[in-house]
């Protein structure tokens, strides 16, 4: 398997590589980022996991196996924004507030509904990266 | 510059093809994402201005053409999501004739038509 | 399984489908009764298309043809079919298709029979063909059934196109599909015939005539409930329903009625003289429907007062009494165990009596003699061409001395002489349909004037005009008798005489053989299948063909437009500046690494270039002022070298080792370098030509950065992404979402093999 030193490593920077992704996400609407690269920095953590412990012994330590499921919730939630509009009369994916409107802010993050859709595409990528990297170990452990 | 960016598009395009005219599956997964890069980058220089990243407060002059940016950024995602698949498509290959090699495969599979013609003539 | 299982599951089924058959009957017969009915609903308004349909004298005719016999068929398939499966060793509940397939083929000839608009024409006439497709070829085991059913779904098929043409040329010209408006507008031209005569031509083949009747012997390798509803009443029907339908159309061109004239009396008797020939019984009764609906189209190209309502006359007595035969066939097959052919059989009178007394009433009325409505519909038919003059009398005697002559072989060869068959008993459910259909045409033949008023109803629809005929028997030397009498004399004299004339009748069928419309067929077939085989193999032999198919007339359009475009100032050096130095470096650097990758021999060497391929293009996208491109690529970089390197490890070093040493087929060393040059020039030239013109307009980009702080955003990219073009990226992530599960599935073990 590979050093201690890399095992280290990898259980060490899980928990600021998924703080970077969050920071990503919720940046995104002020700064470099949006959900897609949160999602690709959040699956690069979990990637390095695989990697390091192996399919069985990440997945026993993480709630991963969830994640592909995770996918689809994003692609409904993306859906949901996209259609609600529709349903008042407005053109779909109109975001919430209107332009100019007060926002209701959390700290920096500005409480719109284009950052929910920006949630929904994070949850959708990194719930298909891992379902893929998930598939390729198994596959892998059935060709040895 | 117009140039040079031009002279990229066209070396990633032409090692593109050049792969994709190579039997070796992998090979061609490689010229198609070559190929992509190649469309990614052409995308990318046609936009309107150069200049300093799109994001606020704008500072040194103009910024550069956003919208050929998020058009990249939405062919790089979609390019990704389709050469995983392609990818995964050759294990398939591999999987179910044992060679990802395409000139053994016509062979399996013309040896395998003729196969199935004989049968259909002896029933 | 047994013979009581196979009793016991030809129950409900059957009987719902026969009496789904009756209530469209009852319903039909009660309709017209009241005086008809129509529907008439818009279908695509914007095309023209309405849903229209109307139950008018001639609709009747096939309505109740359709229905009438349906009840028939469906009747004497209850006990048949658990046989027939039986005998093939197949499971029970293949009934379900045929049963399905039998109620398909009957609703579609009742809309068939009630459309009033060409297009609805077209695709009822359709659905005929691809129903009778699935029900030749039941026995789909059998490749004689297979070739039987595409020739049919051909012949019909590829002539039912001629209608769809047709139909346009008229809609083109006067402007609507529907008929009664068009024969209100069409007035006599080129269009007019040319149309008419495409319409006539497809239901020519639809009716089996000469030269185009091929199919319909060959469809006999149907089972005997379908030749019987299909070949007989139904499907073969339908030419000379479309005829009559579209009879005001045909009727302007005297050149397309002289036509129907020629291939009516040719089908009479290339359909007679081959009858005679015939051993196999159903192979008979087929080219005795070629020859009937020769007269009817004969009857058709007539023209004249009363000749459309001869016509439908003449479809009536047929469609029954056909059936009947045909059914007669298939119970004589049953009861003896198999045997097929006149030669085999002989004698069935007696085990037999009521499948004899039926068969002998349908065969009676088919050749027309008294007491049956066959002798009525022949009375029309002999008027109808003494009308028109001597010469198509002697025709019309000459067809019905062949019908006689074969008629009587069939009845004769197989219900008389010696007894030359062991035979079982038949269930009653096979031999009251065969009584019932034979009846019908005794009480027809009793009291003819419901059938003579229906088809001078049917007439009126065609002419457009009072079409009224009136029948009964008349005991004097008038024309139509001497005519009648004249043809049982010379057809009794055929049968006599038919052991001297096999040999030249013989002949003549090897002859039609050898050179016939069926060897052109064949030999078209077998030319498409060399077409399709040829380019098959191409396309299997060699992936790169294919694609190449695609990319090389592409690639050559965009050459062409590359050296159509003038080129002066059309391209552009641009300005390099000192600071640009970055992106030039990484421009380099991408460009080694993309040569590099063509160098790659080891698949881990290829997916490391790759990569820096990669992060080089990200630097050039930071250099470009596109920090968010930059970024995603990095990302998707870095993942997909992983699941590169990741896919690679799931093979055996072995496969990629023989991948690595780039092995090329001889002619390949030179031609792929110089193909990748090609393309890279060529992708060079446009890009550089793309690039040196920027569209002058800011376009919508500086609009989008003022928007940005409107949408509550400081990244315009994000802004974009989420926000202004957001259905882009919901359009991108369904993409991703499905790319996911086409991987989760593909590398999930032992499926898809």
């Amino acid at each position: 398997m590979t050093s201690l030193l890399v095992q280290a490593v990898a259980r060490l920077s899980l928990a600021p590589m998924l703080v970077i992704a969050a920071a990503v996400l919720v940046k995104g609407y002020a700064d470099v980022g949006d959900g897609f690269s949160a999602g690709v920095i959040a699956a690069l953590a979990i990637l390095l996991q695989y990697v390091t412990f192996g399919r069985e012994t990440a997945e026993r330590r993480l709630p991963l196996v969830r994640l592909p499921a995770a996918a689809f919730a994003g692609l409904l939630v993306a859906l949901a924004v996209a259609l609600v509009p529709v349903l008042q009369g407005d053109p779909p994916l109109t975001h919430l507030p209107a332009p100019g409107a007060e926002v209701t802010k959390l700290g920096t993050l500005e409480l719109i509904t284009a950052v929910a859709f920006d949630v929904a595409v994070f949850l959708l990528v990194v719930g298909a990266v891992v379902g893929i990297i998930h598939a390729v170990a198994t596959a892998e452990e059935d060709a040895r | 510059m117009t140039f040079l960016l031009a002279l990229g598009v066209g070396v990633l395009f032409g090692a593109g093809a050049y792969l994709l005219l190579k039997p070796d599956l992998f090979r061609i997964v490689v010229g198609i994402v070559l190929i992509a890069n190649a469309a990614n980058l052409a995308l990318l220089a046609s936009g309107l201005r150069r200049g300093r990243s799109p994001i606020y407060p704008l500072e040194g002059g103009e910024p550069s053409d956003p919208l050929v940016q998020a058009m990249a950024i939405t062919a790089i995602v979609i390019g990704f999501a389709v050469t995983a698949l392609l990818l995964s498509l050759a294990y398939r290959v591999y999987a179910s004739s044992r060679t990802v090699d395409l000139d053994e495969l016509s062979q399996a599979e013309v040896s395998r038509e003729r196969e199935l013609e004989r049968e259909e003539v002896s029933v | 399984m047994r013979r009581t299982d196979v009793v016991a599951s030809g129950g409900r089924l059957p009987a719902a489908t026969a009496a789904l058959a009756t209530a469209m009957l009852v319903a039909a017969a009660a309709a017209w009764a009241a005086g008809g009915g129509a529907v008439d609903l818009p279908w695509a308004p914007s095309l023209d298309l309405r849903l229209h349909f109307r139950l008018d004298g001639l609709a009747t005719v096939y309505v109740l043809l359709a229905t009438g016999v349906g009840v028939a068929v469906f009747a004497f398939s209850s006990r048949y079919l658990p046989l027939h499966l039986q005998h093939q060793r197949r499971p029970q509940s293949d009934a379900v298709r045929f049963y399905g397939l039998l109620v398909l083929f009957m609703v579609a000839m009742v809309g068939l029979a009630t459309a009033q608009d060409l297009v609805l024409l077209f695709v009822f006439w359709d659905l005929t063909a691809i129903a009778s497709y699935f029900l030749i070829a039941y026995d789909r085991h059998e490749a004689e059934s297979r070739w039987a059913a595409l020739m049919a779904l051909l012949v019909t098929g590829v002539s039912a196109v001629l209608l769809l043409i047709g139909a346009l040329l008229l809609h083109a010209k006067y402007g609507t599909f529907s008929l009664p408006d068009l024969f209100e507008r069409t007035r006599p031209s080129g269009t007019a015939t040319l149309a008419a005569a495409l319409i006539a031509l497809a239901a020519l083949a639809k009716s089996a005539q000469v030269p185009l009747h091929f199919w319909l012997p060959r469809a006999m390798a149907a089972p005997t409930p379908v030749s019987a509803y299909l070949h007989s009443a139904a499907m073969v029907a339908a030419g000379v329903l479309l005829i009559g339908r579209a009879y005001p159309l045909l009727e302007q061109s005297r050149l397309v009625l002289d036509g129907l004239i020629g291939v009516g009396v040719a089908s009479m008797m290339v359909g007679g003289l081959l009858a005679l020939t015939q051993d196999d019984l159903k192979r008979l009764l087929a080219y005795s429907t070629v020859s009937q609906y020769g007269y009817v189209v004969f009857l058709y190209g007539l023209g004249g007062r009363i000749a459309a309502s001869a016509a439908a006359f003449y479809v009536l007595a047929h469609g029954i009494s056909k059936s009947a035969l045909f059914l007669t066939a298939g119970a004589v097959t049953e009861a003896t165990g198999g045997r097929k052919r006149l030669s085999q059989l002989g004698g069935l009178a007696r085990p037999l009596p009521v499948v004899a007394a039926g068969s002998a009433v349908a065969a009676a009325t088919v050749a027309a003699l008294p007491l049956t409505v066959g002798f009525f519909a022949d009375e029309l038919f002999f008027k109808a061409a003494l009308e028109r003059g001597t010469f198509f009398a002697a025709i019309a005697v000459c067809a019905a001395a062949l019908t006689f002559a074969y008629l009587g072989r069939f009845w004769v060869g197989v219900f008389l002489g010696s007894r030359s068959a062991a035979s079982g008993r038949l269930p009653r459910a096979m031999v009251l349909p065969v009584a019932c259909l034979g009846g019908l045409a005794v009480v027809g033949g009793v009291v003819p004037s419901p059938v003579a008023q229906l088809a001078g109803e049917a007439g009126e629809a065609s002419v457009l005009a009072p079409a009224a005929v009136s029948v009964a028997y008349h005991l004097d030397l008038r024309a139509e008798n001497v005519m009648a009498l004249a043809a049982w004399a010379g057809g009794a004299a055929v049968l006599l005489g038919s052991g001297r004339l096999q040999g030249i009748l013989t002949s003549f069928a090897r002859v039609g053989v050898r050179v016939g419309p069926e060897r052109l067929y064949d030999s078209i077939v077998a030319a498409l299948n060399r077409v399709s085989d040829a380019v098959h193999d191409l396309e299997v032999r060699d992936l790169r063909t294919r694609v190449s198919a695609v990319l090389v007339p592409a690639g050559a359009l965009v050459v062409a437009g590359l050296l159509a475009t003038p080129t002066a100032a059309a391209y552009v050096m641009g300005d390099v500046y000192v600071r640009d130095i970055g992106l030039l470096l990484a421009l380099l650097l991408v460009i080694a690494c993309a040569l590099g990758v063509t160098a790659a021999r080891q698949h881990l060497t290829l997916a490391l270039a790759l990569a820096t391929v990669g992060y080089g293009l990200a630097a050039v996208y930071a250099f470009f002022g596109a920090p968010d491109v930059a970024l995603v690529a990095v990302l998707v970089e870095s993942v997909f070298a992983l699941l590169l390197l990741g896919v690679f490890s799931l093979l055996p070093p072995a496969v990629l080792r023989r991948e690595a040493r780039l092995s090329t087929r001889r002619g390949r060393r030179w031609r792929d370098p110089l193909v990748a040059v090609i393309s890279g020039c060529v992708a060079f030239l446009l890009a550089w030509g793309a690039l040196s013109r920027p569209t002058p307009d800011e376009g919508v980009a500086a609009q989008q950065t003022e928007l940005a702080p409107a949408a509550h955003a400081n990244d315009v990219v994000t802004a974009i992404l989420a926000d202004f073009r957001a259905l882009d990226t919901l359009v991108e992530v369904t993409v991703v979402a499905v790319a996911f599960a086409g991987v989760a599935s593909l590398l999930r073990r032992g499926r898809l093999r």
